[in-house]
């Protein structure tokens, strides 16, 4: 007898763990997920500049493109059931999907569609037809689709207020410091298990940290210089690829065969390893090219490494030269010191350089980015967002792309520098928080366990 | 200028120098007294400098040392015995550990002085410090530095530690910035204020110039100041104008600063405002002028007053002897006080007194004279014809005896000559008479040149007599001459008068000129002849009555003629030199508005 009530009570025990333990790991409904980050947006408006990583990914909370770019590269259905081109990739057609409603109830029309794309590109020629929108181009492009997935292309209606499709609506908006999300129920693909997210925007990343660790914070944002600190500390790090690109941006042209010989003592003076291993605790890459290796597997034939034997040399050959001021975001402590280290190095290779917070600077220290779809329009975007002239290119080849990125680094209108990974610091209660490769927020299967 | 003007001038002279002399030594003193309270100002300012300098020294001592000791820096230390190859994660530890500590530099350096970690340029990691290895191992108290930054160098106040746990000890470089805070943070008494060049080259650039507020406004005005202590590197001071209002000048004084190694890093310069003393000298000037001002007025006020009662008494007694050069000789100056000013009035008065006496004893005495005179000349006219009237008489008389047949011829004879005598003293006494009852003129018109020709017409046959050299006569008579009033037979008299006596005076003939001229309003009649003149003593008493230069004659004629030409109003001269010949000048007014009253008078007479 005792020996049967022994063995209930331990299967009973058993049972009831196995039981806690389904309740734990088992999604759930409700919840607000505080999510803080550094970065500010004046609108929410997917078309609006610049282009960040966080407009991407309040973008996907509230809109939906046609299509989207999984982590694989390929392109998957969104708002599009299906597509199919004619002309040799000049004509597209999109079919949409059946049963989408706009926030406010509205059913998704392939009119309000054309009327989205139409705004954000001019260029092209928009027809709506019955569920079909039908796409033009100047010329055949091959791999059109993956553009839809851009930001600037979501699919917005634009009456008094912006609505979308998303599986959020926006229920408090305070630009450049606050945003409250609300779940929708009607979402096409069911209510998500969140109820609320709660963004609070420009908040230094050592604020993020004391909020985390008072609980505070659900999601932060992890400088690189703290994430060894941060893993140490056991905090669960979400880190995406290199997914932005550190580059010194001239205001001009080279003027002449001189000032392009103190560029490219300028580019083989900075020393980029060291700053991936010293200032971002190798959380990043020595960038020789624009677009990262792993998205172009050519990156390595563009040297990283500092040559400052040879920046001397150019530096010597080109005679004496004006200093030049180099401006960076005086809001991003990593630009400020990677700005200084690049002064160093430069004075090394007998270059002048002052930093300067002044906009009307002869090179700009700039942040930007990746588009992350494919290697065209990467590069097409990085030059767009550079403000650079555009580069056309019809395929999507690696040999065409290399051609023209290095076309693009001989003109010494840019220099890159480093790639940057984005690394989150996501709090142990969030569960289902996948890390994608483009550093995206994937809320829709994200839910609280309320530990 | 007059006595009351001279003691005036003298008396503001001396209001105004002693005011000036006053002024100028109060300025001096003053000037003296500011020149050593800025001197103790400035050298309690410096002191208080180098204190703060000293305390700030200690404490970035004490920070550093006790960074020097922490387990951070042991850290630090053991990662650099180690031999670690990467310092990335002591990164951000300078900057961390320098603001928990308030140093504003800070930066861990390995054994050969590379840079692990930095507080005040985090890039620099991996770079060599540049003041390494001077001061390494030495245990230094806090010395002057200039610590390069990205874009600047600024001057601050460091120590240096080492961390010696291994065989590679961990140098601790920290400090704190010498700028405007610094500044600030120095009490300064009011009016002053302190500045701090950092020298950076050898030249003057003002962006290296701050005080307390940061920049300094035209800070070109202490470039010269600057220089010179570059040069010189040793304390200097100059007075600087700020603008051009000297309220703003500024004594500054400008001390080196000098680093480890004795090189010019910084310059402190004690800017002591001199508007105080410029206020003072203003007010010390304002109440010089104030003072100068009432001092004058006083003067002016008292100069009258002292010059008054000095110069009243003389000025009455100018006019007391102005009355009497006028001809009242009892004019009297009264006597004011006792002094000599009293005396010099009693003097006066008593002088006037004793020259009435003797005028009127003069006077008495020439009535005597004239009338000791009028009698000799009455005895000798009389005598004249008296003489032939007593021989006549006699001649009768002893006719009548003696032959009493020529009685009746003789008595005829005698009676002739008895009346001939007789007429003879008649004339005699009617001239006499003629004098004592000089008639009033009769006032009318008159044209002097009409009658200056007719009294020529009326003497030119006497003037070519032939018993007589001929006297030839010249009339030049003026054309602008107007009318005047006169008595014309008082006038022609007169004129008769002196064209007779210039007849007189050339027997041996000559000419006579009688000319008439314009001067002013006043008319003037010359009467001039070449005969041989007269001495000095004869044109004095030329017209005195009963005087006569000549042998015959009553010498009543020109006492006559100056008589008339007083009655018109006028005056008579005579100006002759011996042989050169005598000119007689008679001036006479218009006198037109007797004429007109006698007019209206006729007039209210008729009505």
């Amino acid at each position: 007898m005792r020996l049967t009530c022994l063995r209930w009570l331990v299967v009973n025990s058993l049972l009831l763990s196995a039981l806690y333990a389904n309740a734990a790991t088992r999604p759930r409904y409700g919840g607000i997920l505080r999510i803080s980050t550094s970065s500010v947006l004046n609108s929410i408006d997917p078309g609006d500049t610049p282009d960040s990583l966080l407009r991407r990914n309040l973008t996907r909370l509230l809109f939906d493109t046609l299509v989207v770019v999984d982590d694989n590269g390929t392109i998957q259905p969104s708002l599009a059931d299906s597509w199919n081109s004619s002309s040799g990739g000049q004509r597209w057609q999109f079919t949409l999907r059946h049963g989408i409603t706009f926030s406010d109830g509205s059913p998704l029309t392939s009119d309000l569609v054309a009327a989205s794309l139409r705004r954000a590109n001019p260029a092209w020629k928009v027809v709506a037809q019955a569920d079909v929108v039908s796409i033009e181009l100047d010329a055949a492009v091959a791999d059109f689709p993956a553009e839809l997935s851009l930001t600037r292309n979501a699919i917005v209606r634009r009456d008094d207020k912006l609505l979308g499709t998303g599986p959020f609506v926006v229920s408090q908006w305070e630009p450049q410091r606050r945003l409250v999300l609300t779940a929708r129920d009607d979402y096409r693909d069911g209510r998500v298990f969140l109820d609320t997210i709660e963004l609070e925007m420009g908040k230094p990343l050592r604020e993020q940290n004391i909020a985390f660790d008072l609980g505070r914070s659900d999601v932060v944002e992890i400088s690189p210089e703290q994430s060894r600190h941060a893993a140490a500390d056991g905090k669960k790090l979400m880190s995406s690829s290199p997914t932005e690109l550190m580059a010194l941006l001239f205001a001009r042209d080279a003027q002449s065969v001189t000032e392009q010989k103190l560029r490219e003592a300028l580019a083989m003076s900075i020393d980029r390893p060291s700053m991936n291993r010293v200032l971002l605790r190798n959380n990043g890459e020595a960038a020789g090219s624009l677009l990262p290796i792993w998205m172009t597997g050519y990156g390595f034939v563009f040297s990283a490494d500092a040559n400052q034997a040879r920046a001397k040399q150019l530096r010597a050959e080109a005679g004496p030269a004006r200093a030049w001021t180099l401006g960076y975001d005086n809001d991003d402590p990593l630009a400020r010191v990677i700005a200084e280290r690049i002064l160093l190095n430069a004075r090394d290779a007998g270059l002048s350089v002052q930093t300067t917070l002044s906009a009307s600077a002869d090179i700009r220290l700039v942040l930007i980015p990746l588009a992350l779809t494919n290697e065209r329009i990467e590069l097409s975007e990085l030059v767009s967002a550079m403000g650079l002239p555009a580069i056309k290119l019809s395929s999507s080849d690696s040999e065409s792309v290399y051609g023209a990125e290095e076309t693009l680094l001989q003109s010494r209108r840019v220099i890159p520098v480093l790639h940057l990974r984005h690394v989150l610091g996501v709090n142990a209660n969030v569960q289902g928080w996948i890390a994608h490769r483009d550093g995206s927020w994937d809320v829709q299967n994200v839910w609280l366990s309320g530990k | 200028m007059n006595f009351r003007r001279k003691l005036m001038g003298v008396f503001v002279l001396t209001v105004v120098l002693s005011v000036a002399t006053v002024a100028g030594i109060v300025s001096w003193v003053v000037r003296r007294s500011f020149d050593k309270a800025d001197d103790e100002r400035t050298a309690a300012l410096v002191a208080q400098f180098r204190r703060e300098f000293d305390r700030r020294g200690k404490e970035v001592n004490h920070s550093v040392e006790t960074i020097a000791g922490s387990d951070a820096a042991t850290r630090i230390a053991l990662a650099v015995n180690q031999n670690v190859a990467d310092y990335g994660p002591y990164l951000n530890d300078a900057e961390s550990i320098a603001d928990s500590h308030r140093l504003d530099f800070l930066e861990f350096a390995d054994d050969q002085g590379m840079i692990i970690s930095s507080a005040q340029w985090p890039a620099r990691f991996g770079y060599k410090e540049s003041f390494f290895p001077a001061v390494a191992g030495a245990n230094t108290n806090a010395f002057l530095k200039q610590e390069e930054l990205p874009n600047s160098v600024a001057l601050g106040i460091f120590a240096l530690r080492a961390n010696t746990v291994g065989d590679k000890p961990l140098y601790i470089i920290g400090g704190r910035q010498l700028d405007k805070d610094f500044l600030a943070s120095i009490e300064l008494p009011a009016g002053m204020r302190t500045m701090l060049y950092q020298n950076l080259s050898g030249t003057f650039s003002a962006q290296n110039l701050i005080d307390p507020s940061g920049s300094v406004q035209s800070s070109e005005q202490l470039a010269g100041l600057i220089k010179q202590v570059q040069q010189q590197a040793k304390e200097s001071a100059a007075i600087i104008h700020w603008s051009s209002s000297a309220d703003d000048d500024e004594v500054v004084r400008a001390i080196p600063l000098t680093g480890i190694d004795q090189k010019l890093l910084g310059i402190l310069l004690v800017g002591n405002s001199r508007r105080a003393y410029v206020e003072l000298g203003r007010h010390i000037r304002s109440a010089a002028f104030l003072a100068l001002g009432a001092g004058i007025v006083l003067a002016v006020v008292f100069s009258s007053w002292a010059a008054a009662r000095v110069t009243r008494p003389v000025e009455q007694l100018v006019v007391a002897a102005r009355e009497v050069a006028g001809g009242n000789w009892s004019a009297q100056a009264p006597v004011a006080s006792s002094d000599e000013l009293g005396e010099l009035a009693a003097s006066f008065n008593q002088m006037t007194h004793e020259l009435l006496d003797q005028k009127e004893r003069l006077v008495q005495t020439e009535r005597v004279a004239a009338w000791r005179e009028l009698a000799r000349r009455l005895a000798h006219e009389l005598k004249n014809p008296l003489f032939p009237l007593q021989l006549t008489v006699e001649n009768l008389l002893r006719a009548r005896q003696q032959s009493p047949e020529q009685f009746e011829e003789i008595f005829q004879e005698s009676s002739e000559t008895l009346l001939a005598e007789i007429a003879n003293l008649k004339t005699i006494i009617g001239r006499f008479s003629e004098f004592s009852k000089m008639p009033q003129p009769q006032w009318q018109k008159l044209d002097l040149n009409e009658m200056v020709r007719n009294v020529g017409r009326l003497f030119q046959a006497q003037l070519r007599a032939p018993e007589r050299t001929a006297i030839e006569c010249q009339l030049q008579l003026a054309d602008d001459l107007s009318p005047i009033a006169a008595d014309p037979d008082l006038l022609h008299r007169a004129l008769s008068n002196l064209v007779l006596n210039a007849m007189d005076a050339m027997p041996e003939g000559g000419t006579l000129t009688l000319r008439t001229s314009r001067q002013g309003e006043n008319a003037r009649i010359e009467v001039s002849d070449t005969g041989k003149g007269l001495t000095p003593e004869e044109c004095e008493r030329l017209f005195t009555p009963y005087y006569t230069s000549k042998a015959h004659g009553t010498g009543l004629g020109l006492a006559i003629v100056q008589s008339v030409i007083n009655d018109h109003g006028g005056r008579i001269s005579v100006h002759s030199e011996p042989g050169q010949g005598t000119a007689f000048v008679i001036e006479l007014p218009s006198n037109m508005e007797k004429v007109a009253l006698l007019k209206a008078e006729a007039k209210n007479d008729r009505l």
